[in-house]
């Protein structure tokens, strides 16, 4: 079983069916990649997941148990934790005051280790909001390590980044979920950092699933190269 | 610089760096106790060197007032929460103060306890609806509940317990005292004064203790990203609604202050006037420090004693209102305050050229 399983999960808005249907399921020390096109879903469904929308139907479990219509705050504090594709920071705080606030709060045990993973180390005095939008993004994605969480849902962590340092984010990622074991899905844009990083990829088009499986069997899936990816893959 | 530069002495020698900032932290907080202290002491001095009567009532007056710009500061600091219903708060608890002296034959102690805790009451309840919303929302939301206790206060219905439009007289059951003080002596502002003082500084400190805490720290949070702070576990209701009603609190304990010291609660108490000036007096001493609100109110009160030239009050506080906000966004504190700021983020910047 699973330690996180999306089934069946649909969203609505009005007549629109923004999600239809979808599964996931993530195991530990797996890192799920999740692409399609603009508008294929792909935030929806990570919002969905993470309890930010209403789940029209369909389930969320968390080691087998219904958490679909937990909140936000539950869900963090039984160990599922997102990131925001938007740099979801607290702006006005240090690095350190924000970290050790979410610290608390989550019983991390050791937070030096989470900046020094995510090499922080340089910035923790310092304001958020004065520095660079590339170090941002670590911030954001360090507030959802901070506490050894079992389930990671990252929504588009190298939006805005320049080419160098999307690979370096996503292979930071990989590494992440390899080293602490956690169940970690990752919405992308990066194509190519996707296949090069992620154990299973589900790929999404018009809010549903066109096809789940291994890089390799991805970029042989005829569906796929049809609607997404081009003759070029 | 690259994105992940490996993780290098800066990281130890900023973990060794931790004890000290929570040193720090502790002596900050012994220097804040220190002044608090300081101005106590000092603030006890006032009624032996200002001898008039009218000057003295203003400044009572002032003390009482400023706890609940106290709140509001605390408020907008903390939250981004601009509150137009503290006047209620404080107005609720003064009424709350002559219906258990005159009605019920309470003594003035019992009376402001009951007055802070009946103003504290009405908080949770209207922060229960409230506290959810924010900028425009919260703040019309607070004026429009303040003003429906207004309207109450003012129904006929009403006559036996606030005294309706006529406003209510208190009066006491036999020889009432109130820290020694007699009923004449209350409204003599020289011997209310400790009183009033005491209660604004110990009030004070309290906050800004609230304010450097975890608490405040949360609160802090959930001003800058209300969303990330559920999403990282945090309950944003319960903090949120927990500053509302400490900084009503705060308020009521001057309403109900207040009411001793004049011994009359005119029905204006709970009006839009006085939960404004409170605001306004607040935005004036500046918003980003705790003393800010309370200089506010002090210069505020005196300035709408002294400068009501034929009667046009309100024109000439609307206009330093709009000079403030333009030249000095930040308040009278603000602008003190700035060539401080600056002269340290020029040193900090020079610190860390040094280092590099």
């Amino acid at each position: 079983m699973s330690v996180f399983e999306g089934s069946g999960v649909s969203v609505k808005y009005g007549a629109v069916t923004a999600l239809d249907s979808v599964d996931i399921a993530l195991e530990p020390g797996i890192l799920h990649g999740v692409i399609g096109p603009n508008g294929a879903g792909k935030s929806t469904f990570i919002d969905a997941l993470s309890g930010r929308k209403r789940v029209s139907s369909g389930r969320v479990t968390l080691d087998g148990e219904d958490i679909t219509r937990r909140s936000p705050r539950w869900r963090r504090g039984h160990g599922v934790s997102r990131s925001f594709q938007r740099t979801s920071v607290f702006g006005s705080m240090t690095v350190r005051e924000q970290l050790e606030m979410v610290a608390r709060k989550n019983h991390e045990p050791d937070l030096d280790d989470v900046i020094e993973t995510l090499a922080l180390g340089d910035v923790t005095e310092r304001v958020c909001s004065e520095i660079a939008y590339g170090t941002q993004r670590l911030v954001d994605l360090a507030i959802s390590l901070v506490g050894r969480p079992r389930v990671v849902l990252l929504d588009e962590p190298c939006a805005g980044l320049v080419a160098d340092e999307s690979a370096q984010m996503l292979t930071h990622v990989r590494t992440l979920c390899k080293e602490r074991n956690v169940a970690a899905m990752v919405v992308e844009h990066d194509v190519d950092g996707v296949f090069g990083n992620c154990d299973v990829i589900t790929v999404l088009n018009l809010g549903k699933v066109l096809a789940t499986g291994t890089p390799a069997e991805i970029r042989a899936d005829e569906t796929v190269i049809k609607a997404y990816l081009g003759s070029a893959a | 610089m690259t994105l992940y530069s490996t993780p290098d002495t800066d990281a130890v020698v900023a973990a060794e760096n931790r004890p000290k900032a929570l040193h720090r932290n502790r002596k900050g907080r012994g220097i804040g106790l220190a002044i608090g202290a300081g101005l106590l002491l000092i603030g006890l001095v006032v009624p032996y060197v200002v001898n008039d009567n009218f000057t003295m009532s203003l400044l009572v007056t002032s003390s009482l007032m400023s706890l609940m710009a106290l709140g509001i500061g605390f408020l907008a600091r903390y939250l981004g929460l601009f509150s137009l219903g503290h006047g209620a708060f404080y107005g609720c608890a003064a009424y709350a103060v002559a219906i258990a002296t005159t009605n019920w034959g309470w003594g003035p102690l019992p009376a402001v306890i009951f007055g802070t805790v009946f103003g504290a009451l009405v908080a949770l309840i209207i922060g229960v609806l409230v506290v959810r919303a924010s900028g425009f929302g919260f703040l019309m939301l607070t004026l429009a509940l303040s003003q429906a206790l207004y309207q109450m206060s003012n129904q006929t219905v009403m006559r036996p317990l606030t005294g309706a439009h006529d406003g209510k007289l208190i009066t006491y059951t036999g020889n009432a005292t109130f820290f020694g003080l007699s009923m004449s002596d209350m409204m003599d502002p020289g011997l209310f004064w400790p009183v009033a003082w005491v209660a604004l500084v110990v009030t004070g400190v309290i906050l800004w203790l609230f304010g450097r805490s975890r608490f405040g720290t949360t609160l802090e949070g959930i001003r800058e990203n209300e969303e990330r702070m559920r999403f990282s576990g945090f309950n944003t209701f319960r903090p949120r609604l927990a500053a509302f009603v400490l900084t009503g609190a705060a308020a009521s304990l001057g309403g109900a202050l207040f009411a001793l010291n004049v011994g009359y609660i005119s029905p204006d108490i709970l009006s839009f006037g006085k939960a404004g000036d409170s605001l306004v007096a607040a935005l004036i001493g500046g918003l980003g420090t705790l003393v800010g609100p309370v200089l506010g109110t002090f210069l505020f009160v005196y300035a709408q004693a002294n400068f009501n030239f034929g009667g046009n009050i309100h024109l000439l506080t609307g206009v330093l209102l709009i000079v403030v906000l333009v030249f000095a966004p930040g308040g009278i504190t603000g602008a003190l305050t700035k060539p401080y700021r600056y002269w340290r983020a020029k040193l900090t910047q020079r610190g860390k050229g040094a280092e590099k």
